[in-house]
């Protein structure tokens, strides 16, 4: 499909914002300026602008904001106001997913950053304006200069501002009304998108207040309770924050998101002892694998539906319409795991474990010290991180073409127990080498997490094969079109294997081990 | 992106009128719009109340890059730019014939500008000379306003004739009537003749004091005077024209 070009979209005009205390007499001010406008009551304009991003920021995390007007949506720079691309929605600026979007310019700069992330509404705005035209001795138009009064929904009060905008050619008189504006006193200059920070507070929520990226913010002063009861904390507080997105069901990356908490959190609990007390450590490792269980079969067949696309992808055309009846299933089946999973949520026991959980972590993990409590912090990190990453080596040393898949399973657990540790103990090591060091282990992390999805992918289908029953003309076609997929997901697998090799000598080199070492070392 | 040459070789057929309202109509669809002024009489400069730098020149003009850059005007309408014209700009032919590719010379220069804007108009100067060839070479469309009139159509063939000896295609040429005045049996008649031609478009622009007046008011007719006869004419004309932009 064609991608429609750009449009010129011409010189960004120049432009001052000054944010003002209150509603602005702007006929007042410019009356000391010597020249006039083209009627005194200006131009009246009143608009309502929705504002977006996905709920941890891919925009504006990336200086973009987007929005909709009632007649289209635009992408705009943070910093500048200019417009990156726009398309036209006369139907109501419904569009939530990506894939809503017409195919368009617009389109193809969101698909990579939000993927499979609904557009939330952080706030709603209205807008008035009045915009005066200041004209030369010749009645021309040399400038112009609008008073804004921004209402975001909810908020308790308003915010005011005036935009000088300048016109091409007439720089000399933008500059000789801006250092009047400045010399009468109007000196707050902000940022032309500078109403936003403000809007998204008014709606509840402060731009950037979730990420998925785990970095608690540990120092090296602190003992091995107290940094572990950080972490635990941060944790608790992604669930918490994932929680209501996910009984909603708004798109799959709450959830997602929602099982990484407690998935670190279980490798924490397990992988380090003797911190926090045995008891009730061990109740809440067991009532957390129970939640992961609970979760985990909606996951598993939201990855088997975002697979979609590439399994048709992976078929002749004509086998493709017979993929629809499997995918049909599997969306009744996840409609039925989701309901059993919303009822576990409100259950008394998940409320219970989150509950006890939180006054846990809040008395700061019960007054008994445990062997290691005391430990500090960076030299229980040191030990953990030394120990996983020679394991791993060990381990990964010992896997050859022909061994089996479980040994690959085994692998790819031990470099998630590993990764969770760099992750958790991040902020006590030097940033750059903490980031070359996950590098290398992320990349063979991928690999081995390919793998396993292989895996999984044709257990999956050859468990619904073996349930079809034969006789029917549709399921000779799904049969068929299931067997052209387990040759291709088969033939994957081949590939994926071979590359282990490459991948994990590159993680396991003499140079990295070194890396480790230094790294363990603190930053010193 | 597309550059309109507004020409014929007479002076006084509604020439600048008809650049002046059909950039402002173009910018107001929302297309970055740029008018250059190719007058020497800056009739389309004065219009939009615009004077050229005093340092600007036609040698400036011919020079291009950051010399067009920097006088390039905003006009009081958002999305229309005005490249304002010199007196100097009488003696352009001299200029040009200094230059070595003195034919392609102004295509040149146009070329960056086709980044910023989504449409340049040029309004051109009645005659045939060195500047017009550059013209015809530089636009993707040639539009005449024609006035029904037997010493037009015979302009008209001398056009034709001149694109054939430069081997310029003729079919860039899209030809209006302008100036029409409906009791007139003459312009009538030939206009019956006429419209069967290729490249003659349907719409027209009638003889009308609102148009005449431009030169009191100093605005397209269309922000002045939206709901005039004029301006409808205009409208017309302008739908006429992007639709033989999208066909061709």
């Amino acid at each position: 499909m064609p991608i429609t070009d750009p449009s010129p979209q011409g010189r960004l005009a120049k432009e001052s914002v000054w944010r003002l205390p209150s509603a602005f007499a702007a006929e007042e001010l410019l009356a000391e300026l010597k020249l006039s406008f083209d009627n005194s009551q200006g131009e009246r304009d009143r608009s309502v602008t929705t504002w977006f991003d996905t709920f941890d920021w891919r925009l504006y995390s990336r200086g973009l904001l987007l929005y909709y007007d009632r007649t289209a949506w635009h992408l705009v720079h943070r910093d500048s106001g200019e417009e990156i691309a726009g398309i036209p929605d006369h139907g109501g600026g419904g569009w939530r997913f990506c894939r809503n979007f017409p195919v368009s310019r617009l389109r193809t700069l969101l698909e990579p950053l939000l993927a499979h992330r609904i557009l939330l509404q952080l706030f709603r705005s209205t807008v008035t304006t009045v915009s005066l035209s200041l004209l030369d001795r010749e009645d021309k138009t040399v400038a112009r200069l609008v008073a804004e009064t921004h209402c975001p929904a909810g908020a308790d009060r308003e915010i005011h501002a005036l935009r000088l905008r300048g016109v091409r050619g007439y720089d000399d008189d933008f500059e000789r009304i801006r250092s009047f504006l400045n010399e009468r006193g109007i000196r707050e200059e902000v940022g032309p998108c500078f109403f936003f920070d403000e809007g998204v507070q008014s709606g509840g929520r402060t731009p950037l207040d979730y990420s998925a990226r785990f970095r608690p913010a540990l120092r090296e002063t602190m003992t091995a309770r107290e940094a572990l009861i950080m972490i635990y904390r941060d944790l608790l507080a992604a669930m918490q924050a994932n929680e209501q997105g996910m009984i909603d069901d708004l798109d799959t990356e709450f959830l997602h998101d929602f099982r990484v908490a407690v998935r670190r959190t279980r490798s924490g609990l397990g992988q380090i002892r003797k911190v926090l007390p045995a008891e009730p450590t061990n109740t809440f490792r067991r009532e957390f694998a129970w939640l992961g269980e609970i979760t985990g079969p909606t996951r598993d067949l939201d990855v088997y539906l975002l697979e979609e696309a590439g399994y048709l992808a992976r078929l002749p055309e004509e086998l493709r319409p017979a993929l629809a009846s499997y995918f049909a299933e599997l969306r009744s089946r996840r409609l039925a795991e989701r309901k059993r999973l919303v009822r576990r949520l409100r259950s008394a026991r998940y409320r219970k474990l989150i509950a006890d959980w939180q006054e846990f972590l809040t008395e700061g993990g019960g007054g008994e010290p445990s062997k290691k409590s005391g430990m500090p912090v960076l030299e229980l990190a040191g030990k953990i991180i030394t120990r996983r990453f020679t394991e791993m080596v060990r381990a990964g040393e010992k896997i050859t073409p022909a061994s089996p898949e479980e040994k690959y399973h085994q692998l790819r657990i031990q470099g998630k127990k590993l990764r969770y540790i760099l992750e958790f103990f991040s902020a006590l090591f030097p940033e750059k080498e903490g980031e070359t060091a996950i590098k290398a282990l992320k990349r063979l992390q991928d690999n081995l997490g390919m793998f396993n999805d292989l895996t999984v992918q044709q257990n999956a289908l050859r468990e619904h094969l073996v349930s079809l029953s034969p006789g029917s003309r549709r399921n000779l076609r799904l049969a068929a079109a299931i067997g052209g997929l387990l040759t291709s997901l088969g033939d994957e697998q081949v590939r994926v294997r071979e590359e282990f090799t490459a991948q994990f000598a590159e993680f396991s080199l003499p140079a990295n081990a070194v890396l480790y070492r230094k790294y363990c070392q603190g930053k010193g | 992106m597309s550059i309109i040459a507004v020409y014929n070789i007479k002076g006084g057929v509604g020439k600048t009128a008809t650049a002046v309202n059909l950039a402002y109509l173009s910018a107001n669809d929302g297309a970055q719009t740029l008018l250059c002024d190719m007058d020497p009489q800056g009739s389309s400069s004065f219009y939009f109340r615009i004077k050229p730098d005093r340092k600007f020149s036609a040698d400036k003009l011919l020079k291009g890059g950051k010399h067009i850059d920097r006088n390039i005007r905003g006009t009081d309408f958002p999305g229309l730019d005005l490249l304002p014209a010199d007196f100097s700009f009488r003696n352009i032919d001299i200029v040009l014939d200094d230059m070595k590719k003195s034919k392609q010379r102004l295509g040149k220069i146009l070329n960056p500008l086709r980044e910023e804007y989504a449409r340049i108009f040029l309004d051109c100067p009645p005659n045939i000379t060195l500047l017009s060839e550059n013209i015809f070479h530089a636009a993707d469309y040639i539009l005449v306003p024609l006035i029904p009139t037997t010493l037009s159509c015979l302009a008209l063939k001398q056009l034709y004739n001149f694109l054939d000896e430069i081997d310029e295609n003729r079919s860039k040429v899209l030809v209006f009537f302008s100036m029409v005045e409906k009791r007139k049996k003459m312009h009538w008649e030939l206009m019956q003749q006429l419209i069967r031609e290729p490249g003659v478009m349907p719409a027209l622009i009638p003889f009308l004091a609102d148009i005449e007046r431009m030169g009191q008011y100093r605005q397209p007719v269309n922000a002045a005077l939206p709901h005039s006869l004029a301006a409808a004419a205009y409208a017309d004309l302008w739908r006429e024209i992007r639709k033989r932009m999208v066909r061709s």
